[in-house]
This record gives C-alpha cells, sequence and structure tokens, in this order.
C-alpha cells in the first residue's frame, strides 16, 4: 500500500469572477521513504495540491473533492481535530518562504517546541530541550543561543534550517517541501537540499517536493509529476522524464532550461526555447487538452477530447493524444 | 479544414482515450446584470448612497414636505405628544418637532460637507506642501503632532468659548480639528508617490515641481481623500450635534438635530420623544455617510481598507 | 529597550510643549475680541476691560506665555473667572468621577471589543461577523448622549435595575459606585468598542493570511492557540495603537457623558463653564486632557516592547 493516494483531487475556489479550478482530477501516489517531485510553472496548481493534502484550504471560500489516502485513510474525510493529531505529526510541511514563514513574536525555540508539546505532550522544559537538539540537527551553531532568539535575528539560510527542524522534529512519514529553496542563495540552496537528504535517510520519511527548478528535481527526486493547468500531465521516473520526456509541455519545460557548456552562438548550439503562448483560465471549465492552446503538435482532437493519463510504457504516464507519436517524431 | 488535419495525424475523436469527466465541486455563480454586480460587490455604497440622497432629498425639499414654521411659538400647545397632526409632537415652546428636524437636517448636512471640504482641501495642501519641502516638513509635522494632541472636541469647545455662536464658527472649529489626520494621510501619500520609478524619473528629467505635483501626484492623492472626507463628514455632524448639545454649538435659536435634542434635555424622561427623532435621524443620516465611506474605501482603496 | 524607552519620554516633551503653546494661543488666534466674548453681550466696556486684564490680553504674546508656562510648570493653571478659585483646585475636585468613569469603560471596552474582533475575524462571512461588524457602524454613527439616553431610558427608566443618574464615589462603597456607572461607561464605551472591534478584526484577518500561520496550522496548532498565541499577539501593536489613539474620543466622550447622567467630573465642569464663559476653567482642562492625552499614547509607544522582539531601539 502506497504511503500517501491522492485520488481525483479537485480544489476549486469560489471567486467574485467565477470558480477558479486550481486542482482538477489529479491523481498520484507516494510511497513510503520516496522523493516524488511535482514540478510545474507558476499557477499550475502544485502548491495548492500540497495545501489540500494537508487541508490548509480554506472552506469556504474554496473546496476539496476526491479522495486523499494517506496510510489508507481518506484526510478528507476525517473530523478536524484527527486531521489536527495528523499535521506536523505524521505529515508537516516546509515553505517557500522562510522569511515570513515563522512567528516574528515567538522564540525560535518555543516554535520548534510546539510542535512536539502538541504531538507527544512533553513538558515545555522538555520541549525546549528537544529544540535544541534539532536545532543541533540541522546544523545550527550554538543551538542553546539561539533556541532563545526570534527569527529576526536568524538569516534566511538559518530560518529554512529552523523550518526543517520543527517539521521533523515529530519524525513524520511524509515531508511536503513547497518550493523549500527558491527564496535562498544558490550557495544556500546547495546547503539545504544536502541537509534534507541526508535527514531523509535519517528519519525515513517520503518526500514530496514541489519544485519550479529542474535543477533540483534532477538532484532530489526519484519519480516525478509533471502538473499543467492543475492537471498531471506526465508521471514517471526522474530517469526517464529527464531521458525520454513524452508530452509535448514536458519537452518544452526541458526545452528552457539552458544547459551548462551549451553556448547561445555557433554551430550544434542548444536552442533556449519558449513555450509560446498562455496558460488558459482556469476560471473556465477547459474542454478538450488543456495544453491545446500552447501545444506545438495540437489537432482538432486535442481541441475536442481531453486526453486521459495512459500508461505508455510501465510507469511512464502521460496524458496526450500523440504521445506514441512524440516519441517516433 | 478538419479532415484534412485529422488525416494527417492519423487520429479521429473515436480513437483516443478521453479523461473521465469530473463534477461540478462548487455550484457555479449565477449571472448578474452590471448593476447587480455592483450591488452585490459595494452593498454598503449602494445602501448609504441612497440613504444620503433621501436625507439630502428631505433637506431640499422641507418646505413642500408638510411642515410648517419651524420656530414658530405656540405656548398654547406645549410639549404635545406625537399625533395626526403634530407627527412628531411639539416642544417645550409649541414649536412643531417634526418641522423642526426636517429643517434642522439642513444645518447637519451643511455642517458635515463644509467641515469635509474645509478640512479636505486645507490638509491636502499642508500635507503637499510638507510632503515636498523638507524645511517645511519637521515644522509642519510637529505642529500637527501638538494639534492632533489635543482630544477633538475639547479643542473644538476652547474655540467655541472664543467666538460667537454661529454655524460658520461651528464649521471652522471642527474643521480645524480635522485637518492634522488629512495632511498627514496626504504627506504619507506623497511620500511614498516621490519613491516610485515614474515619479523619480519625471523629477530626473527636470520637470517642474508644481507640474509633478499637479499631474503625478494630486490625482493618486485624491481616492484616498475623498474616503477621508466621507469620515470627516460623518464624525462632523456627530460633532456638531454634541457642540449644540452641550452649548458650545450652533446658536439656539437656529433648530439643529444637536438644538432640538438640547432643548429636550430638560424633559427627556417625560416627554422622550423630543429628543428621540431628532436622535433617530442624525444617527441614520451618520449611518448613511459612514456606510458610503466603507464602500468608497473598499472600491477605491483596497490598502487603505486594510489598514482600518 | 531602555534607551528606546528613554528616547520615547524625552520625545514627549516638545509634542507636550507646542500643545501648551497651542491651547496657549488660542486666545490670541481666534477672531474678534476674546474678552469681549466671554464677558456676554450684557457686559460693560468695564467688565469687558477686567476680563481683558485678568486674561493678561493687555500685555505682549510672548511675555504673557512665559508667565503663563511657568505657572503651568509650576501646577497653576490659572484662577476661575466664576468661582475665582484656582483651576487646579477645581479639576482635582472634580477628578474622580471622570477618572472612575474613564477606567471603568476602558477595562470593559477592551475585555469586550478584543474578543469580539478575533471571533469576527475568525468566522469572516459568517452571522457573528456581520453582528459584530453591524455593532461597528453603528458605534460610529450614534452620538454618545443619544446612546446614554437610550440605556438610560431602556434599564433605569422602564426596568429600573440602574440609577438614572448621579455618583457615588468609590469609598462609599464598590457596588453603588459600579450600579451609578454601568451605564455611563457603557454609553461612553459603545463608540470605543466599535472603533476598537473594527481594528481587532481587520487587524487580525490581516495577521491571520501571513504566512507564519500557516506554518501554524501545518504543525497541527488548534484554532485557539491559533488566534490567541499565534496571531493576537502579532496583532497586538495595531490594537494598542489604535487603544491610545481612540483615548482622545474617549475624553471628548466622557465630557458628554457625564452630562448625560448628571456625573460631577471634570467633563460637567467643562460644560458649567461653557455656560458661564469661564473661559481659564476651559484652558485648565483642555490643556489637562491634552498632558493626558500625550502621556496615555507614550505608555502605548512603551507597551509595543512587551508585544514585538523587534522593536529595540
Amino acid at each position: 500500500m502506497a504511503l500517501l493516494e491522492v485520488e481525483n483531487l479537485q480544489t476549486h475556489f469560489a471567486t467574485l469572477d467565477g470558480v477558479v479550478r486550481a486542482v482538477e482530477g489529479l491523481s498520484f501516489k507516494i510511497d513510503a521513504g520516496e522523493t516524488v517531485a511535482i514540478v510545474g510553472e507558476s499557477g499550475c496548481g502544485k502548491s495548492v495540491t500540497s495545501m489540500s493534502i494537508l487541508r490548509l484550504i480554506q472552506e469556504p471560500p474554496g473546496k476539496i473533492a476526491g479522495k486523499i489516502n494517506f496510510r489508507g485513510r481518506n484526510l478528507l474525510d476525517l473530523p478536524d481535530v484527527e486531521m489536527r493529531k495528523i499535521r506536523g505529526k505524521d505529515i508537516s510541511m516546509i515553505f517557500q518562504e522562510p522569511m515570513t514563514s515563522l512567528n516574528p513574536v515567538l522564540t525560535v525555540g518555543r516554535q520548534i517546541g510546539e510542535t512536539v508539546r502538541l504531538h507527544e505532550g512533553l513538558t515545555a522544559q522538555e520541549a525546549e530541550k528537544r529544540g535544541i537538539e534539532m536545532l543541533g540537527l540541522v546544523g545550527i551553531p550554538a543551538p542553546e543561543r539561539r533556541v532563545k532568539e526570534y527569527p529576526h535575528q536568524l538569516s534566511g539560510g538559518m530560518r529554512q534550517r529552523v523550518m526543517i527542524a520543527m517539521a521533523l522534529a515529530c519524525n513524520p512519514k511524509l515531508l511536503i517541501a513547497d518550493e523549500p529553496t527558491t527564496a535562498l542563495d544558490v550557495t544556500i540552496q546547495a546547503q539545504i537540499l544536502d541537509l534534507m537528504r541526508d535527514l531523509k535517510t535519517r528519519v525515513g520519511a517520503a518526500i514530496m517536493l514541489i519544485t519550479h527548478d529542474l535543477g533540483v528535481v534532477a538532484e532530489m527526486a526519484e519519480r516525478v509529476v509533471v502538473m499543467y493547468a492543475g492537471r498531471k500531465v506526465e508521471e514517471a521516473t526522474a530517469v526517464q522524464i529527464f531521458g525520454n520526456p513524452q508530452h509535448p509541455y514536458t519537452r518544452g519545460l526541458l526545452g528552457a532550461v539552458p544547459k551548462l557548456g551549451s553556448s547561445l552562438q555557433g554551430h550544434g548550439r542548444t536552442k533556449l526555447t519558449e513555450i509560446q503562448g498562455q496558460v488558459p483560465s482556469l476560471r473556465q471549465r477547459i474542454v478538450g487538452c488543456a495544453f491545446a492552446s500552447r501545444c506545438p503538435i495540437v489537432t482538432d482532437v486535442c481541441r475536442q477530447v481531453a486526453p486521459a493519463v495512459e500508461a505508455k510504457t510501465p510507469g511512464h504516464y502521460v496524458a496526450c493524444h500523440y504521445a506514441e507519436r512524440a516519441v517516433a517524431a | 479544414m478538419t479532415s484534412s488535419t485529422l488525416m494527417a495525424s492519423g487520429l479521429s475523436v473515436g480513437d483516443v482515450a478521453a479523461a473521465p469527466a469530473l463534477p461540478d465541486v462548487l455550484a457555479p455563480r449565477k449571472q448578474r446584470s452590471r448593476i447587480g454586480m455592483f450591488m452585490y460587490r459595494h452593498p454598503t455604497i449602494f445602501v448609504g448612497g441612497l440613504l444620503v440622497a433621501l436625507i439630502v432629498a428631505i433637506a431640499l425639499l422641507a418646505p413642500l414636505l408638510f411642515t410648517t414654521d419651524p420656530t414658530a411659538l405656540a405656548p398654547a400647545r406645549r410639549t404635545r405628544a406625537p399625533s395626526a397632526q403634530y407627527w412628531f409632537g411639539t416642544d417645550m415652546l409649541g414649536r412643531d418637532v417634526y418641522s423642526r428636524v426636517l429643517y434642522g437636517s439642513r444645518i447637519s448636512l451643511i455642517v458635515g460637507f463644509s467641515v469635509a471640504l474645509l478640512a479636505s482641501v486645507v490638509g491636502l495642501t499642508i500635507g503637499l506642501l510638507a510632503g515636498f519641502i523638507r524645511i517645511l516638513d519637521t515644522v509642519v509635522m510637529r505642529v500637527m503632532d501638538g494639534l492632533q494632541s489635543i482630544p477633538g472636541i475639547l479643542l473644538a469647545i476652547a474655540l467655541m468659548a472664543l467666538t460667537r455662536a454661529s454655524v460658520e464658527n461651528v464649521i471652522v472649529a471642527i474643521a480645524v480639528t480635522q485637518v492634522p489626520p488629512v495632511s498627514r494621510l496626504v504627506r504619507s501619500v506623497v511620500l511614498s508617490l516621490r519613491e516610485q520609478p515614474y515619479v523619480e524619473a519625471a523629477v530626473a528629467a527636470g520637470t517642474r515641481t508644481p507640474i509633478i505635483i499637479l499631474k503625478h501626484i494630486l490625482p493618486n492623492t485624491l481616492a484616498p481623500v475623498t474616503v477621508q472626507a466621507t469620515f470627516i463628514c460623518a464624525s462632523a455632524m456627530i460633532t456638531e450635534a454634541t457642540l449644540s448639545f452641550i452649548g458650545a454649538g450652533t446658536p439656539p435659536i437656529i433648530p439643529s438635530w444637536g438644538n432640538i435634542m438640547a432643548e429636550g434635555r430638560a424633559l427627556w424622561q417625560v416627554k422622550p420623544y423630543i429628543v428621540f427623532f431628532p436622535a433617530i435621524f442624525l444617527s441614520i443620516t451618520v449611518l448613511a455617510v459612514n456606510l458610503l465611506g466603507d464602500g468608497l474605501r473598499d472600491a477605491l482603496d483596497p490598502r487603505l481598507a486594510k489598514r482600518i | 529597550m531602555f534607551a528606546y524607552a528613554i528616547r520615547r519620554i524625552l520625545a514627549t516633551i516638545p509634542v507636550m510643549a507646542i500643545v501648551a503653546l497651542f491651547v496657549f494661543s488660542l486666545l490670541y488666534l481666534a477672531p474678534g475680541d476674546p474678552a469681549a466674548i466671554i464677558a456676554g453681550d450684557q457686559a460693560t466696556p468695564a467688565d469687558v476691560d477686567r476680563i481683558r486684564i485678568s486674561l493678561g490680553l493687555d500685555r505682549p504674546f510672548l511675555i504673557r506665555f512665559g508667565e503663563w508656562a511657568w505657572q503651568v510648570l509650576n501646577g497653576d493653571l490659572g484662577v476661575s473667572i466664576f468661582t475665582n478659585l484656582p483651576v487646579t483646585h477645581m479639576i482635582s475636585q472634580r477628578i474622580e468621577p471622570t477618572l472612575s468613569l474613564m477606567s471603568l469603560t476602558l477595562i470593559f471596552s477592551i475585555s469586550f471589543a478584543i474578543p469580539m474582533g478575533v471571533l469576527a475575524a475568525w468566522k469572516q462571512g459568517a452571522w457573528i461577523d456581520r453582528v459584530v461588524m453591524v455593532v461597528a457602524v453603528l458605534g460610529f454613527s450614534v452620538p454618545v448622549f443619544v446612546v446614554g439616553y437610550i440605556l438610560a431610558y431602556a434599564f433605569a427608566l422602564q426596568l429600573d435595575w440602574f440609577p438614572v443618574q448621579g455618583y457615588t464615589p468609590i469609598s462609599v462603597g464598590i457596588l453603588p459606585w459600579f450600579q451609578n456607572l454601568a451605564l455611563p461607561s457603557l454609553a461612553l464605551g459603545l463608540a470605543f468598542i466599535a472603533l476598537l472591534a473594527r481594528i481587532t478584526r481587520a487587524t487580525m484577518l490581516e495577521v491571520l493570511s501571513q504566512d507564519y500561520v500557516r506554518t501554524a496550522k501545518a504543525k497541527g496548532v488548534d484554532q485557539r492557540a491559533i488566534l490567541f498565541v499565534h496571531a493576537l499577539k502579532n496583532a497586538a501593536v495595531p490594537i494598542v495603537t489604535i487603544i491610545g489613539i481612540g483615548f482622545a474620543g474617549l475624553i471628548g466622550g466622557a465630557v458628554v457623558t457625564e452630562s448625560v447622567f448628571a456625573i460631577p467630573g471634570v467633563g460637567r465642569l467643562v460644560v458649567d463653564a461653557i455656560l458661564r464663559r469661564d473661559y481659564p476653567v476651559i484652558q485648565g482642562v483642555v490643556l489637562m486632557f491634552s498632558f493626558v492625552y500625550v502621556l496615555v499614547n507614550l505608555a502605548v509607544d512603551l507597551l509595543y516592547t512587551l508585544f514585538d522582539p523587534r522593536i529595540r531601539y
């Protein structure tokens, strides 16, 4: 049994301008200990997906439908009390903005300690001890002193370490990391990724990594889910995605990454391609394939029939009528 | 045209696997007309605006609305309860409360609008000058700090104690208390606008200061000042009534809502209607203007809406 | 922290000086002859001259201001034209009821308004939020004396739960003291509650949309702790700021409330002084309340450091 099984997830929002279908019929699985990356452009619904799993979407105006089975239980059916027991304990989350994701008026120690006090019933002193331990574990020097400090006294990289310490304090089964390194300097990014990889093996957590950075995907992920306009367009192992991308959107994404050593001039250059056109509005029901408006190989069939997600080769799922043809081309 | 492309691709609608259809999770929104949409988004502008229009109409049409002379004394029919003849009853001097209340709306509206206008114009001027002239800024803002540190009603009371009671003096006294917040608001808008790239570009290009103020700054201050002016109008009407109520406002011979209530004060335990009717009119009018202000703020200045 | 406090305290001195200069200048800024206006329409020229001399209007502004400022620094606010008593003496006789009224109002407004605002923000759009918002708009729109009369009519005249008017010193007994002040402080508090509930709601909504609240939710923190531990402490600075600013309205409202409920406080003193055209009393009370207001806002500034660790300079 998979650790997490998302089935036909739909997350919609009622706005004054109509219903926004941020996630529309998304399905994927994460096995225990596995790292799965969810990639796509901003606005493709990947963050909303992660928030939906923890049910952090305000309802109303939002609404989550479908199934989110975590260790066999559908999280969408749980009462709030049960859901709170899962948040921060079985499933925890790291956010994109370490500068704003920590409470500015509470000490770092208090914020880490709060998690263990809630889920493991520790006393204040025990919680502080655990806080110091965790800060040491994520590589913050002088944890005894830092634990009493406020977030504004820490650098961005340190704050993200604190976030990681907080997320791992209760040994979660699943860690959702939403763009964990986007807001950081490149050197700090590498350190944080190393830290996550290292701690993952130690804690044995599965990671759901949300990112638009294909470099991070290549470095971290075993499997990749590519999202477009709230839908899954392709899913495969990282090797398959980078070596044999099937969906025209995935190929567009990969084409948009400049390769090291490629030159923009002269012969044999790798062209820096961009995907033409605009993401369709999520306020209307999309008829046909969501990518049709930007697809280089679009046909009338695409505009009329939304493609089902099919296994083109074992373990490689693609939502494109022309997937095989794309391989031949 | 379709057949050729389909032929080329070798696929037709029947050949492909379609994704399963998904249900509507949320009910689709119903379509609204443009007026309906405006009412839905800004109900307070609609309700407030409608009520303000009604009160203005009452003030303008007071002579036509079955009123009698609001100052006509008739000792013979003092303190009558509301009846078919005297809708809101009569006061201690036998004057028709209905007529007085209707005519009283004129004073409140005049005071409210005049104070809003005066405080906005003066505050706008001071704020613009302070925002643009560095030396002036420190001095003016210190003075505004001091002025703002005197509780508004007390300042107005002190000013009224030193001048003759008249509607004009009431307007000036209340406006003085409202100038500091407006100038502060305008100054902060000016200071943030000066940082804007397009204003910096205009300065760098050698555009003269008056032109910059006129073209770039003033238009951007109008929305927040309008919102502020609406709230000033509401609070000025309350202040006028309060000043009149404690005997430091409009001269007693003028039927303002505050004066009617001040006169009804002595009898309020036995003849509460004399206080009641002007109180209702005043409250509804102030409420209407406040609603309008809330709506305008939400519509014109979402950032300000978040702050208050 | 200490340096911040010292700087804040020192910063109030020029503000107070400007307030004093301003209050004093009113006599000179007013159009027309203030001595004649204060003397009234029936006064003889000799009366007017007497008042002019007693106000010092016959001497140059700066000299007179210097003398007056020195007196104020020595705790002398001048002498009443009507009673010939020192203004400070008259104020000190009347201060207890006013102090009682304002502190009671402050205590119960804050303890009502903040939970109301928090609740409204939490249940944004629900009926409780609408009720709070209606109360808030109404509180802004109904003058304090109207609220006073409505409350007195309903709860004193009709239901007879409270005395209609008057004041009992706290030394006589807490219960009668409270019974007399219950309705006045409710009337005075409504506008303050409206202001405070509104600002609490708005600030909480802003805070609840912050990333760190999402982090707290993701940790499994329950709703109550999110509201009162994570959010309210962050909302505290704007809320206490508004308490400080709103204090001016409370002072103005107290003047009127004391008239409605016949409470013999400083507010009544002012209203009586208006009717008697006793300007030194008005001037003294205005100056005293302005200083109190400045000090309240100083206290607010110092409170910031309790709530926000980032304020350290």
